[in-house]
C-alpha cells in the first residue's frame, strides 16, 4: 500500500486475469503490464473479451481469478475510481439533461465542479455551442463526443475508452487522437479498445485478444511482422485465425 | 457519504423533470383531477326522490298512514313521493318492476291489533336489490319519514312513541360529513404513493438498461448515496406533489358563474381536524419507502412495460387491504395480518386519525404509525441499495 502507491512503477496491471460467464470463459487468464504516460491499443474481434477485460480493470466486474491494479492498488477499489475515467462502449448519457448538465453531473460526482474544466472539454469534442441542448437532441456522433468528455471532465490519470471514435467523423478523430497524444504526454495512461486499424497504428502499443486470451502483443510493426504482412488489418485477420479474405484459417494463429 | 455527490443526484433526477411536462402534469394535475372527479361523484350525485308505492292491507290504519305520508311528501326536502297505493304485495313488486316505484312499504294487516297489544310493528319494504348502496340511501329516506310519522302511526290511547325519534350525533368530524371528507385521508396516501413508485420504477430502470447505472458506478459513487440521491431527488417531488394535493382537498375556492359557465369551486373543503404538517409528514414518509420500493422492484423488471405491470401486484392490493373499501379492522384475519406489513396501511391510518380525529404526536396510534413507516422506509432503503451491485456481474 504504502511505497507502491506514492510511486507506482505501472498503471495498470493484470495478473492471470479471468472472468467466466456461466459457460463463456469471456477473459482467460491475461497478464497486463501498462507503464505510465503510453497509449495502449485493444485489439480483437466481436466477443474476444475486449469490454468485459476493461469492466474487470476498473472494478465493474468481479473477476472469477487473479487480479488487478490501477496505479498499484488492487481493483475492485472505489476511492481508485476518481484517478480512473471510463467511456463505455455504447454512450451512458442522460438524454433528458443538456449537455453541460451531463457533464456538470459526471463532474461533481467525480468530486470536481469546476466550469473552466467543463468549458475545456466541450471545445475539446467541438460541443461548446450545443451546451444547453439537451442530449436527446444530438446527432449520433455529437452523443459520443459527450461521452468522451463526461469521461475526461476530471482529468483522470488512467483512461479505459471502449470503442471511443464510433460514429465520430475523421476531421474529429484526428483532433481527439493529437488531444490523447497531449494527455499521454502529460502522464495519462490510456487504453482504448478498438476496430479502426489506423487508429491502433497511433498507440504505442497494441494488445491482441482472441477468446479471452492475448495471442499478440507489441507495437504495430512488430504485429505486422510477427504476422508476416504489411499491412495491420491483414496482420488483424491472420491473428483472428483467417485467411485475407475473411475465411477461418485451420491452424488458428501463434501467439 | 458525501453531500455534493447525493445533491448531484438529485439535481439531476428534477434536471430531467423539467424537460418533461407530461411527467409533471402526471404527477401534479392527475391526482388533483380524480380527487375532484371522485368528490363531485360523490357529493353531488343527483339527490333523487324516492318513489313509494304502499301497499295497504289494514284499510283503517293504513289509509292514515297513506294520508300522513303523502303529507311529508308535500315537502320536496323529505325527498319522497307516493307513486300509488295497491291492496296486494304483488302488484307492488309489479309496480316496481314496471320502474314505476322504487320500493314498496308494505302496512300489515296486523298493525293495528300489533301497536294496541303494546308491540312494536314490523313494516316491511320492499326494493330491487340490485344497488344496495342506492337503496340503502332510499331506505333511509323512507326511514325518516317513518319515524317523522311514529306518532300519527299509533292509534289513540297508545304510548305515542312506539318509534323512537331518532337524532344524530358524531364523535368525530361533524354529522354532515361526507364520504369526501372520510376518503381525504385515503387519496393523501394512496397518490403519494403511487406516482412516486411508478416513476422512481421507471426512472431507475432506465439507469440500469440505459447503462448509466454502471456509468455512475464507474465514479466514487456509493450505493447508498445513489439511493439517498433518489430519495431526496424524488421525496422532493412527492412533497411538492403531497402539498399541492393536501392543498387541494383542505381548501376550496368558489368561482363565481362566468357568463354561460355556471358557479363552480376549486378545492375540496374538507376539514382537517388536526395538523396538515403532520399529516403532510406521514405522506411524505410513505413516498420515501416508495422511491426505494421503485427502485428494488426495477432490478426485477427488463422493461419500462414490466414495472407498469407491478401496478396490480403492489399497488392495488395496497389499496384494497389498506382501508380503501372495508375498514382494515374489518377484514378477514389472514387479510389483516397481511394489511398490517404494507406501509399504505399504516398511512391511511395515520392520516385518518390526524384528519378526522384531530390526533397529534402525543396519540400512540400516529406514534405507532409514523415509527413503523420509518422503519419500513429504512427497510426499503437497504433493500433498494443491496440491488445496486458495483460489481455488476
Ligand atoms: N454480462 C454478461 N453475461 C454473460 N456473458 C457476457 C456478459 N458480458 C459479456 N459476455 C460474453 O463474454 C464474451 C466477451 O464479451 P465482450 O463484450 O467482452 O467482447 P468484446 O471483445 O468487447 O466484443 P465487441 O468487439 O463486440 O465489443 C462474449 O462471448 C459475451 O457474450
Ligand atoms: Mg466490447
Amino acid at each position: 500500500m504504502s511505497a507502491a502507491m506514492a510511486a507506482p512503477a505501472l498503471a495498470v496491471e493484470a495478473i492471470g486475469l479471468q472472468k467466466r460467464f456461466g459457460e463463456i470463459q469471456a477473459v482467460d487468464g491475461i497478464d497486463l503490464a501498462l507503464a505510465p504516460g503510453r497509449i495502449y491499443g485493444l485489439l480483437g474481434p466481436n466477443g474476444s473479451g475486449k469490454t468485459t477485460l476493461i469492466r474487470l480493470l476498473t472494478g465493474l466486474a468481479r473477476a472469477t481469478g487473479g487480479e488487478a491494479r490501477i496505479l498499484g492498488t488492487k481493483m475492485p477499489s472505489r476511492p481508485m475510481l476518481a484517478q480512473i475515467g471510463y467511456m463505455p462502449q455504447a454512450e451512458a448519457i442522460y438524454p433528458d439533461l443538456s449537455v453541460g448538465e451531463n457533464l456538470t453531473f459526471f463532474a461533481r460526482l467525480e468530486g470536481k465542479s469546476d466550469p473552466a474544466a467543463i468549458d475545456r472539454v466541450l471545445d475539446l469534442v467541438e460541443l461548446a455551442g450545443r451546451k444547453g441542448t439537451p442530449a436527446l437532441e444530438l446527432s449520433g456522433g455529437m452523443r459520443r463526443r459527450l461521452s468522451l468528455a463526461c469521461t475526461l471532465v476530471h482529468e483522470p490519470k488512467v483512461l479505459f475508452l471502449d470503442e471511443p471514435t464510433v460514429g465520430v467523423d475523421p476531421a474529429l478523430r484526428v483532433q481527439f487522437w493529437t488531444h490523447f497524444r497531449r494527455l499521454a504526454a502529460a502522464g495519462t495512461t490510456i487504453l482504448v479498445a478498438s476496430h479502426v486499424m489506423d487508429e491502433a497504428d497511433r498507440c504505442d502499443e497494441l494488445v491482441f485478444v482472441r477468446n479471452g486470451k492475448v495471442i499478440g502483443r507489441g507495437t504495430g510493426a512488430e504485429l505486422r511482422s510477427n504476422a508476416g504482412t504489411d499491412n495491420l488489418e491483414a496482420a488483424f485477420l491472420i491473428l483472428s485465425g483467417l485467411d485475407p479474405e475473411g475465411r477461418p484459417l485451420d491452424g488458428g494463429a501463434a501467439a | 457519504m458525501n453531500a455534493s455527490r447525493i445533491l448531484a443526484i438529485a439535481r439531476r433526477i428534477a434536471q430531467g423533470f423539467r424537460r418533461d411536462e407530461r411527467t409533471l402534469g402526471l404527477m401534479f394535475v392527475v391526482p388533483l383531477v380524480v380527487t375532484s372527479l371522485l368528490g363531485w361523484v360523490l357529493r353531488d350525485t343527483k339527490d333523487t326522490t324516492v318513489r313509494i308505492e304502499i301497499v295497504n292491507s289494514d284499510q283503517v290504519v293504513g289509509a292514515r298512514i297513506v294520508s300522513a305520508l303523502s303529507g311529508l311528501a308535500g315537502d320536496p326536502a323529505n325527498g319522497i313521493v307516493i307513486a300509488g297505493t295497491v291492496a296486494t304485495k304483488g302488484e307492488a313488486i309489479d309496480q316496481i318492476k314496471a320502474g314505476n316505484a322504487d320500493l314498496a312499504l308494505v302496512i300489515p294487516t296486523d298493525l293495528v291489533a300489533t301497536v294496541t297489544a303494546g308491540q312494536r310493528p314490523t313494516l316491511t319494504v320492499i326494493t330491487e336489490g340490485t344497488e344496495p348502496g342506492a337503496e340503502a340511501s332510499q331506505f333511509g329516506k323512507l326511514q325518516k319519514a317513518v319515524a317523522t310519522l311514529a306518532g300519527s302511526l299509533a292509534p289513540p290511547g297508545s304510548t305515542p312513541a312506539l318509534i323512537p325519534q331518532i337524532t344524530h350525533e358524531t364523535v368525530y368530524l361533524s354529522p354532515g360529513a361526507d364520504q369526501v371528507d372520510v376518503l381525504a385521508p385515503i387519496f393523501l396516501g394512496f397518490f403519494g404513493y403511487f406516482f412516486v413508485f411508478l416513476l422512481t420504477g421507471i426512472s431507475f430502470l432506465r439507469e440500469r438498461i440505459g447503462g448509466t447505472l454502471e456509468r455512475l458506478l464507474a465514479t466514487p459513487v456509493t450505493r447508498t448515496e445513489i439511493v439517498f440521491g433518489y430519495s431526496l431527488g424524488f421525496g422532493a417531488f412527492a412533497t411538492i406533489q403531497v402539498i399541492v394535493l393536501t392543498l387541494f382537498i383542505l381548501n376550496s375556492i368558489s368561482v363565481p358563474a362566468i357568463g354561460p359557465l355556471p358557479p363552480f369551486s376549486i378545492g375540496l373543503g374538507v376539514g382537517s381536524a388536526g395538523s396538515p404538517v403532520l399529516a403532510f409528514l406521514i405522506a411524505l414518509l410513505l413516498s420515501i419507502g416508495a422511491v426505494n420500493l421503485g427502485i428494488f422492484l426495477s432490478t426485477f423488471a427488463r422493461t419500462e412495460l414490466q414495472v407498469i405491470q407491478f401496478i396490480p401486484l403492489v399497488i392495488v392490493p395496497q389499496g384494497l387491504l389498506g382501508g380503501l373499501l372495508t375498514p382494515v379492522n374489518q377484514l378477514p384475519d389472514a387479510l389483516n395480518v397481511i394489511a398490517h406489513v404494507l406501509p399504505l396501511t399504516y398511512a391511511i391510518e395515520g392520516l385518518r386519525e390526524v384528519m378526522l380525529k384531530g390526533a397529534d404526536l402525543s396519540s400512540r396510534v400516529v406514534q405507532t404509525d409514523i415509527l413503523v413507516l420509518a422503519g419500513i422506509a429504512i427497510f426499503f432503503i437497504v433493500l433498494a441499495s443491496t440491488t445496486i451491485k458495483r460489481e455488476v456481474a
